[in-house]
């Protein structure tokens, strides 16, 4: 991504997202003015046609946003705004339903490609608290928006937020473990801790490196398998990143207090949400399958290309 | 050292690498020897005709000088060889060691006498090394090795044991870590690595049984066995930091992930064009694991390539390889293609050897702990 970018993405999420800002997000208050500063820097257009980025800028913008938990519709509104010209803020419904919903003025239905406005909503949430709303009635715009890819871009934007949140376990549970003191030493001294988080680091980076190649493939004829690995690959590396980062964290990460679940808890809604890994590995083994044993590791070596 | 981050940079193979593909490709299916049941472990699988062969191509020791025999091409050229070598399970143990680790020490350390001696060989495939490191009483914990090598007129006299050699009865050479002098204090100092002819006097080779009844390991006993002055590598007492930079090579390959692919590949075939959705499940979620693990792996390589030594990320891929190669067979063993396998079918086979192999994943090359204390080390814990 964009080093200019990335660094600005950084810096506003670094000053708005703190733990206030979560927590207030998650009894359902939206963060205007984390909001204000985003779309006022331009950054809500990152990936669409008329910003001069690039659609793997969307991606890497969504790594930073992941990394902080930031409390925003991020992956809808970019997604939406480069398909079709909305005012205000824009989301996307997958099954009816739609993150931050309630705060939108448009949504996409990510099946139909329908865009409406002026429409009802049922408040929910998924188990990161972060709202997901039930999107009832409203009024069409008349054309249908191209909403081919639209299933492997969200779930690419899973991944690259997920990539960002385990990033993050992983530095809160170095940090943790190098502060805090037990039998006379920082954890970090004892060898079950420092195994423990050798296997957090090697989940975190296999993570990364699944998303990058994923964000890399793009537009190139093997996206929808590069899609297919990460979103199972990720989704597993969730899995085991948050438990050893809770086990890290003792007592202390299963408090609210701490803010060591705004991005655990969120590691577990998203590797569920648009496919699980079962799901997406079920496609990739289908295409593997239907290509036959002997052309297996073709598939796998030319993945890259 | 604060925790930096984590560093594999994105590599595509360069159009020259991915070329080879096909070529290699061709040549697997002329020199396979018959009757072979494939096997991606590059410990499995020693054939002296097939390595020939590979050596006549130009395909074992790729990326050395012209002089020596060598390809003058690039680690990526190299990764495409080996990749496509174990995932099609030919032979590959002859040369394996040879070509990947004690030439590129040679090249590094060695003289230039040392490198006219042994590389062109190697390169051929007509020249095998092993590695003597481990000892009866010296594994995980490699400094306190106590093979010991005397000074006398013109060279060194060895006593002691290596044990665990990988084919040190039919290789040729083996590099053999000793201690030179007895190094006070500092455990790493007085330590030197020698070429010693597996064949020669004062050596006696006794190879040991495995668990899948295989011998491919051995022991290796010195007796007063007389190593000349020229076959010391580098600078004596150098031996702990060559040792060690030989293990970023050794530690992130595609044989670190690759060990059990031939049962995947004969999973699929067993599972058929249109398997059921959890057998489906089961071939993804095993090819999302070598998709990234290969990315991972290659951006390794490019490290290596940019001559850097990348070795904190080596041991993260040879850790996350090895617990994969290992889950492999367990995540198989209950599909219906495997449970219900016909006994002495292909897949049932390659299973069963597979198995038997797993143990030995995470103990050669360093074990999965002595991985985890080196990356808890890159995490700046320890
Ligand atoms: C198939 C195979 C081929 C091999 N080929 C070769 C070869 O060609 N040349 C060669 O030199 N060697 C070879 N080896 C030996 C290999 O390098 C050693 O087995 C390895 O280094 C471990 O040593 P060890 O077996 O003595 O185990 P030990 O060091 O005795 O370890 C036993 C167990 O204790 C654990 N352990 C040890 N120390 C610690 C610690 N500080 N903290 C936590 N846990 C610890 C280990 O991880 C392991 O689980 C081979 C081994 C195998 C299995």
């Amino acid at each position: 991504m964009d080093a200019l970018l990335a660094d600005t993405a950084e810096r506003i999420f670094r000053d708005h997202c703190d733990k206030a800002l979560l927590d207030a997000a998650e009894a359902g208050g939206f963060p205007e003015a984390l909001w204000d500063v985003f779309s006022e820097t331009g950054l809500h257009e990152v990936g669409s046609a008329v910003s001069g980025t690039r659609l793997a800028d969307l991606f890497g913008l969504l790594q930073v946003a992941g990394r902080h938990a930031a409390p925003l519709p991020l992956a809808e509104t970019l997604l939406a705004n480069r398909l079709c010209a909305v005012e205000g803020l824009a989301t996307i419904a997958t099954g009816g339903v739609a993150p931050w919903g309630r705060r939108a003025d448009a949504v996409l239905h990510a099946e139909t490609g329908r865009v409406v406005t002026d429409f009802d909503h049922a408040p929910g949430t998924n188990l990161a608290g972060e709202p997901r709303d039930r999107i009832v009635g409203g009024t069409e715009t008349p054309a249908a928006v191209n909403v081919v890819d639209l299933p492997e871009l969200l779930a690419l934007s899973r991944v690259a937020l997920m990539s960002g949140a385990l990033s993050r376990a992983l530095e809160l549970a170095i940090g943790y473990a190098m502060e805090r003191h037990q039998f006379g030493r920082p954890l970090s001294k004892f060898q079950a801790i420092q195994h423990n988080l050798a296997v957090l680091a090697g989940e975190t980076a296999a993570a990364q490196r699944a998303a990058d190649g994923a964000i890399d493939a793009l537009e190139t004829p093997r996206f929808p398998d590069q899609v297919a690995a990460a979103k199972s690959r990720v989704g597993e590396a969730a899995g085991v990143a948050a438990e050893i980062a809770h086990q890290v964290h003792g007592a202390m990460g299963f408090t609210h207090e701490h803010t060591l679940h705004h991005f655990t808890r969120r590691l577990w809604a998203w590797r569920d949400e648009h496919g699980a890994e079962s799901v997406w590995q079920a496609r990739l083994g289908r295409r593997i399958a239907a290509g036959g044993a002997d052309a297996a590791w073709e598939f796998l070596a030319s993945a890259e290309r | 050292m604060t925790f930096q981050g984590l560093h594999f940079d994105p590599v595509r193979l360069p159009e020259a690498a991915e070329r080879l593909r096909a070529e290699v490709r061709a040549f697997v299916a002329e020199h396979m020897p018959a009757d072979y049941l494939p096997n991606s472990d590059f410990n499995e699988g020693h054939s002296p005709e097939f390595t020939r062969a590979l050596g006549r191509r130009g395909w074992i020791g790729m990326t050395w000088p012209a002089q020596y025999g060598g390809g003058e091409r690039t680690f990526f050229e190299r990764y495409v060889v080996t990749e496509e070598l174990l995932a099609a399970g030919a032979p590959v143990s002859a040369h394996w060691i040879a070509d990947r680790q004690s030439g590129p020490l040679l090249l590094r350390y060695g003289t230039e006498a040392q490198c006219a001696r042994y590389l062109p060989g190697i390169a051929r495939g007509e020249t095998y090394f092993s590695i003597g490191m481990s000892e009866p009483d010296s594994g995980s914990d490699l400094a306190s090795v106590s093979t010991r090598a005397e000074a006398v007129q013109g060279g060194w006299v060895v006593n002691g044991t290596k044990v665990w050699t990988t084919d040190a009865h039919r290789n040729h050479h083996m590099v053999t870590l000793v201690r030179t002098d007895p190094g006070g204090d500092n455990r790493h100092a007085g330590l030197s690595q020698l070429v010693v002819d597996l064949h020669g006097e004062g050596v006696t080779v006794r190879p040991i049984r495995n668990i899948a009844g295989g011998e491919d390991f051995n022991e290796v006993v010195f007796e007063d066995c007389f190593v000349a002055d020229e076959d010391v590598i580098g600078e004596p007492g150098n031996g702990w930091e060559q040792v060690t930079s030989e293990l970023s090579y050794e530690r992130s390959g595609p044989e670190r992930f690759l060990s059990a692919f031939r049962v995947f590949v004969e999973f699929v075939r067993a599972a058929g064009p249109e398997p059921d959705e959890s057998t489906a499940a089961l071939i993804g979620r095993i090819a999302s694991h070598i998709m990234t693990l290969r990315k991972m792996s290659m951006s390794v390589a490019g490290m290596l390539q940019d001559g850097k030594s990348p070795a904190v990320e080596a041991a993260l891929v040879k850790q996350l390889g090895n617990d994969f190669e290992k889950l492999v067979p367990e995540l198989l063993r209950l599909a219906p293609p495997v449970s219900v396998g016909v006994a002495g079918s292909a897949l049932r086979r390659s299973f069963e050897q597979t198995l038997l192999h797993s143990p030995s994943f995470t103990v050669r090359g360093g074990t999965r702990e002595i991985l985890r204390g080196v990356i808890a080390r890159g995490l700046g814990l320890r």
